[in-house]
């Protein structure tokens, strides 16, 4: 009878058009009160002959993302019962749970006697002001939440561009003939004062990258909030992470309560503390997202160790391609305020000759500095070592530690530099 | 809309029309496409450059018989553009005659039909019918936001409001077909609005057929091989894994050629019709010619 196979299916569909909503809103799958009314009607017209049909009717009317399929096919599982190829061809990813809050404070003492070397936001003052030098990976739970509140108070402004669309302006280049005319009407239909449109000028988008592999461990809290503090300022900001895969977080991280978006964001993420791979990161990243729009004239944010557990020759060929999309990259890297610190970090090394600007943003006082590179002031561009003993080296655990610590990650040594500093 | 039902009564004869007219859908579009015809509601439709999302509302416009009202959207598209503009040359040309031939003239006649210049949105709901039109609003996501605000009231009512002339409301409101390459994401408001579908790549026993249908004459064996080889192309570490568009493009270049058999040196000679990036052909090259046409 039916093209395409059939199957009966026999339901009492009121209740169950209810109890399926329920449980794809509890699943994360967004369900406005039209959407099981458009069920009804949708299932008026199809009449499901087979579970496939309904699958794919209820799919048309719930579904609105391609990221909620897997959800949708979970739950269509549970309450219609298997049957659909299309809804047995995923298993859904049960999302790991995260709770780098209490891990935070393993990450290692630190002396936080770099105060006198950075520059303290004026709006921040008192205890906030403490708060705001303390290394990043040396905050308790508590402090990151104050963290959060100075993060929002942060400005990650990229600088702006010329948009297409036109708005009206007192001069502009080009005559606004719509208003000249309605204006001239009242002079007796001549045309005595010429209405100009300018180009809109509009924010730049920010695209925020952020590693959360197991070296980044110790920071990946306070960066996720400021991923988060970033996507609450304004619709231009997209948020990924990234260990062995990318993930876009820009959607969980929306919503008025950065807490619950931070734990939304967190479950989120598969692969939290795992190996690095930039590369594939930003292959995956340029291949989706870049390279059809994303990326284009925007200002990248990189979060980063740069220590890199696949080929570091990847990661060169990905930051060239971003680069040429990009209208500036600012590489994050914590470690750069370390006294030791180097660039021979086999990914670091490679991704340096694409960076517009390398900073270190390793506490609160530091991430002004993020804010200046994002809004695109002059920063003398990174340079190579000279000498390269150790050529694409790749991350070496320290022994006795539960983190791997790259070897340029040691005591301080006397003045750092705040910024990069670049010497050995 | 008894027309549109009698036509269209069933998910089913919406597949085999569409098949008639050369366009095949799997059971969840034509599913997607019943649904946004029958109900109305708009229909999203994502998925990879070159799955055939603008070709879906070309043939729905050809299964209904009715014109295709396609809007392109690019960055900065405003109301002027999309759904209407005065005539102001004209305008100011009637002023002046008004002038010259002593006549008075008022506003009411400088903003009246005549001077209107209907863009595609107008002219999708001034369709007559008794068929709705198909209205494609194509790549929304390149528009801006202030675009997609501007779009609810089209896709929720089905009618717009132009200040000079009151509302208009579209006595057969057109099939609404939007598609999206996801390089941002659209605003909730207008999701809401819409059912979605995702067309993925078809299996390749679908696209032997498919990319036969559009390239007539083309032998069997040389289509087989043609889907084969673009699905591993696909499965491969390639930038920009090329869609059905550019395996029927494919297929029409090796036909025109008189070449019968895929072998090395033809994909040679015409990768450059399949792959548009030098780095994704030196990755095919690198991996081995004779292994993409290999049979499996």
């Amino acid at each position: 009878m039916s093209a395409f196979g059939v199957e009966t299916v026999v339901l009492d569909l009121p209740a169950v058009t209810a109890s399926f909503s329920r449980r794809l809103h509890d699943a994360g799958v967004p369900v406005t009160p039209d959407r099981p009314v458009a069920f009804a009607s949708a299932l008026g017209l199809v009449r499901p002959v087979s579970r496939r049909r309904l699958y794919w009717t209820a799919r048309a009317i719930f579904v609105s993302d391609q990221a909620h399929v897997s959800a949708f096919d979970a739950v269509f599982r549970a309450v219609f019962g298997a049957g659909s190829d299309a809804a047995s061809r995923q298993a859904p990813e049960a999302p790991k749970h995260f709770l780098p809050l209490e891990r935070v404070s393993h990450g290692g003492a630190h002396d936080g006697d770099e105060a006198d070397e950075v520059e303290i936001p004026r709006a921040v003052a008192g205890h906030e002001e403490r708060l705001a030098s303390r290394h990043f990976d040396a905050l308790e739970p508590g402090e990151l939440a104050q963290l959060y509140r100075l993060m929002a108070r942060l400005e990650l402004a990229p600088p702006p561009k010329r948009t297409r669309r036109y708005e009206r302006g007192r001069r502009g280049s080009r005559i606004d003939l719509r208003r000249t005319l309605r204006g001239g009407l009242r002079s007796g239909g001549e045309p005595i004062r010429l209405a100009h449109r300018r180009r809109r000028v509009q924010r730049r988008r920010l695209v925020m990258l952020c590693d959360i592999s197991g070296s980044m461990e110790p920071y990946a809290r306070a960066y996720l909030q400021l991923l988060a503090a970033a996507a609450a300022s304004g619709p231009s900001v997209e948020a990924f992470v990234f260990a062995t895969r990318l993930t876009r977080l820009t959607r969980a991280l929306r919503g008025r309560h950065p807490e619950r978006a931070i734990q939304r964001a967190a479950a989120t993420a598969p692969d939290w503390s795992s190996g690095t791979r930039i590369g594939d990161a930003l292959k995956t990243f340029n291949d989706r997202h870049g390279r059809r729009g994303m990326a284009r004239g925007a200002v990248v944010v990189i979060v980063s160790d740069g220590w890199e557990l696949g080929e570091p020759e990847r990661v060169e060929r990905e930051m060239a391609r971003l680069g040429r999309l990009a209208h500036r990259i600012v590489w994050v890297n914590p470690r750069v305020s370390a006294d030791a610190f180097s660039v021979r970090a086999g990914g670091m090394a490679a991704a340096l000759p694409h960076c517009d600007a390398l900073v270190s943003g390793h506490s609160f006082a530091a991430l002004g500095e993020v804010a200046d590179a994002i809004a695109g002031a002059d920063f003398e561009r990174p340079e190579l070592p000279e000498e390269e003993p150790e050529p694409w080296a790749s991350a070496t655990p320290v022994p006795g530690s539960s983190v791997a610590m790259p070897s340029g990650y040691g005591p301080s040594r006397g003045k750092t530099t705040p910024g990069w500093s670049l010497g050995r | 809309m008894n027309e549109l039902a009698d036509r269209i009564p069933d998910v089913e004869t919406l597949a085999q029309r569409l098949a008639a007219v050369d366009y095949l859908v799997d059971e969840g579009l034509a599913t997607s496409l019943f649904l946004g015809l029958r109900l109305p509601q708009p229909l999203l439709l994502e998925g990879e450059a070159g799955v055939g999302k603008t070709e879906a509302a070309r043939a729905l416009a050809a299964v209904l018989d009715t014109p295709l009202i396609r809007l392109q959207c690019y960055d900065g598209i405003d109301a002027a553009e999309a759904l209407y503009e005065w005539n102001y040359p004209r305008q100011l040309l009637s002023i002046r005659l008004a002038e010259a031939g002593g006549e008075s003239l008022r506003e009411e006649d400088l903003f009246s039909a005549d001077y209107l210049i209907r863009r595609p949105l107008l002219r999708a709901l001034e369709h007559p019918g008794p068929r709705p039109a198909v209205l494609l609003i194509d790549e929304i996501d390149r528009a801006d936001d202030d675009f997609e605000a501007f779009l609810l009231e089209l896709l929720a009512e089905a009618r717009v409001t132009i200040p000079e002339l009151g509302t208009i409301e579209a006595t057969h409101p057109p099939a609404i077909v939007l598609t999206s390459n996801r390089t941002r994401d659209l605003h909730d408001a207008v999701k809401r609005r819409c059912l979605y579908h995702w067309i993925d790549y078809p299996s390749p026993e679908r696209e032997v057929e498919i990319v036969r249908r559009r390239v007539k004459g083309a032998s069997a064996t040389l289509a087989v091989q043609v889907a084969d080889a673009v699905s591993r192309m696909r499965d491969s570490d390639v930038q920009k894994p090329p869609g059905i568009a550019e395996a029927i493009d494919w297929l029409a270049a090796l036909d025109l050629l008189g070449i019968e058999v895929l072998d090395a040196a033809a994909v040679e000679r015409t990768l450059g019709s399949v792959l548009k990036y030098e780095e994704d052909q030196e990755v095919i090259r690198a991996a081995g010619l004779d292994r993409l046409v290999q049979q499996p």
